[in-house]
């Protein structure tokens, strides 16, 4: 008994060490997810001392509202558009950053193409505001070339607003997905591209046949993973458009925050909030899956 | 099937040259292997007729064209690598049918020859299978099959075995062969085992820091080596090689004396490098072709049909073939005779053969 005591005593001792940080970990994690969901099922949690138990109505509400289907719509064109940017920009900067160059000039071309990442969304924010501002250097250039007459409020016009969004998102994205593939494409054997050479195959016989299947675990969770962050990205876009011009650009993460900060709606805010984590655990369990196959 | 022209073949990789001026003749149908070690240029040169490598100088014909600025498609060639490169994402039967499915072959005919080929190597019960699921040996035999689907002028081998393990290489090499003379294409093999050298070529080139050091049938480059070098690369266990000096009826090596009449070409007081394969050393017994020597036995390697036996004269240390069925001790004074009339000599200056 004193032995199995013991033994018992010896493999736990590393999770005793553990335990403080799993503790705080845990509760960090689990304590504002209990809550948020809580919150989502109250009607004027926070600003009121008791706030009165609703059940399921904030969330008929909110699938009612016009805005958060808007907002929805929003979400997913901006994600989608935003990872296809990023794959389409990130796959083609790796396919040259990995080109049989002088090393020196590859080294700075590769530090010089993954700085976006390196930005924080604030400056990215304010720097693209600036150069997309009606009188900003975009906007001058287009014209110095003919481009436009007018100079184009490139975040204020309804038309233009997601789209510009769209490109922000992609310049400041692109960095993750091309140093993914970097390293995918560099463990690639040469011979493979040379016994493709040898069987006829040309500049996009050897991508589509070579570089794709060999790169594809590496596009699917690559791809997976930048869908969820790109899913509840926020500071990017609230720090541009805010949303706007009306409601043009809101998506989830915006709204969430209008709600709870700007409104003071906190459970509303919630409602959403628990909304976007639905999603986002959906595209995580196919993220797992996949990175589970791997091993 | 078309011969092959090498001539003056040059590479300079950045600054460092590293062929100089190979010249090489290949007939329609040879069986030509490249060998040499490690860095000699011969996969270089291989890869320059695939088109791989860019030439710095000098030309190649595949028949009667030159290839130099064909692309590796455009040469009528077909190559089967070290590692095989079979495509990891492709079933084996789409791997063999790749070449052909570029080239806009109709899919009844793609169909027809990849399963012919697959039947002459034995490999249609793999065709629905992805490489990573085959074995060294399959995937090589997949390999080749990929080669031969397209009926090429040319094969080219790049050291094809050196990843299998020594029973399969054995397996394959007579495979390799067998297939030759099946049909009878012509192959360029580069490898650095001269045992696959002897059994394959119908010609062997041996190179070595970039150059042709001799070219022949094996027979001839076995039996005739014009260099040090190529005496000491062919042949397992490698050729006695001693330094020694020419005396007006025999030789001395470092204290040992062996008495025989001097050819002609040989002065006396000459320094030389004698050399004799260890089958030319044997037991001595009454009636023994060659001269008597006695030397105690350092070390017997048995490999079941016959041993080899290490022993030193002076400071030069010998090897000699005996049956496996003799009993040797290390330690023993045996008696051993040395058949002169298979020596070679060569110029330790500049390692030519002296005849």
């Amino acid at each position: 008994m004193k032995n199995l005591f013991n033994n018992i005593n010896e493999q736990s001792t590393p999770y005793l060490f553990l335990l403080p940080c799993l503790l705080i970990l845990g509760a960090l994690l689990s304590v504002p997810l209990y809550k948020v969901v809580e919150y989502s099922l109250y009607d004027n949690v926070i600003v009121e001392k008791n706030p009165t138990f609703v059940g399921l109505k904030n969330y008929q509400d909110l699938f009612t509202d016009k805005a958060y289907w808007s907002a929805t719509i929003n979400t997913i064109i901006f994600t989608v558009g935003s990872v296809f940017g990023h794959l389409l920009v990130g796959t083609c900067l790796a396919l040259l950053v990995n080109t049989d160059i002088n090393p020196r000039a590859r080294t700075i071309f590769r530090s010089l193409l993954i700085l976006p990442w390196i930005f924080t969304a604030v400056v990215v924010a304010v720097n693209w505001q600036l150069l997309l501002n009606p009188f900003g250097v975009i906007n001058y250039a287009l014209r110095e070339i003919g481009l436009i007459d007018e100079p184009l409020d490139w975040l204020g016009d309804p038309s233009l607003a997601m789209w510009s969004l769209l490109i922000i998102s992609t310049w400041r994205g692109y960095p993750f997905i091309m140093v993914s593939f970097l390293s995918g494409l560099q463990s690639i054997p040469i011979e493979l591209y040379e016994a493709a050479e040898i069987d006829g195959a040309g500049f996009f016989g050897k991508f589509w046949h070579v570089t794709v299947p060999q790169l594809m675990p590496v596009i699917y969770g690559v791809a997976l993973l930048d869908l969820i962050w790109t899913f509840q990205l926020f500071p990017l876009v609230w720090l541009t458009t805010g949303g706007g011009p009306g409601r043009v650009t809101e998506v989830l993460s915006t709204m969430t925050f209008r709600y709870a900060f700007v409104n003071f709606q906190f459970s509303q805010a919630s409602t959403v909030a628990v909304s976007i984590l639905v999603i986002s655990a959906v595209f995580t369990v196919f993220y797992l899956r996949n990175e589970y196959q791997k091993i | 099937m078309s011969k092959i022209e090498i001539k003056n073949l040059e590479k300079i990789f950045g600054l460092q040259k590293v062929l100089h001026g190979i010249d090489i003749s290949i007939a329609a149908g040879q069986f030509c292997v490249l060998v040499g070690p490690s860095g000699c240029g011969k996969s270089t040169t291989l890869r320059m007729v695939a088109g791989l490598e860019t030439i710095t100088g000098g030309e190649i014909f595949i028949g009667d064209r030159i290839v130099n600025g064909l692309k590796p498609k455009e040469r009528g060639i077909a190559m089967v690598f070290q590692n095989y490169a079979l495509y990891p994402a492709k079933t084996v039967y789409n791997n063999m049918a790749f070449s052909l499915q570029l080239s806009k072959i109709p899919k009844q005919e793609i169909d027809r020859r990849v399963k012919e080929v697959a039947e002459i190597l034995d490999i249609t019960p793999l065709l629905d299978r992805k490489p990573a699921t085959l074995s060294g040996g399959q995937r090589q035999r997949v390999a080749m099959g990929r080669a031969i689907v397209r009926d090429p002028e040319v094969f080219l081998f790049d050291e094809p075995l050196s990843n299998l393990d020594a029973q399969l290489r054995g397996q394959m090499r007579a495979e390799i062969k067998r297939l030759h003379q099946r049909l009878k294409n012509t192959i360029i093999y580069v490898t650095h085992d001269q045992v696959e050298a002897m059994t394959l070529a119908d010609k062997i080139v041996i190179m070595k820091d970039g150059k042709i050091e001799q070219q022949g049938t094996p027979d001839d480059v076995f039996h005739n080596p014009q260099t040090l070098f190529v005496a000491g690369f062919m042949g397992s266990p490698q050729m006695n090689l001693t330094k020694s000096i020419v005396k007006p009826n025999g030789l001395i090596m470092s204290d040992t004396k062996i008495n025989f009449s001097l050819p002609k070409f040989l002065n006396v007081g000459q320094e030389v490098i004698f050399g004799i394969r260890s089958d030319d050393i044997r037991l001595f017994s009454e009636g023994s072709v060659g001269v008597k020597v006695d030397a105690k036995l350092d070390l017997i390697e048995q490999l079941g049909t016959e041993n080899l036996a290490h022993f030193s004269l002076g400071e030069n240390r010998l090897i000699a073939k005996t049956s496996g069925r003799t009993s040797l001790k290390n330690g023993d004074i045996i008696s051993f005779a040395i058949d002169m009339n298979h020596a070679y000599f060569f110029d330790p200056l500049n390692g030519k053969r002296i005849k």
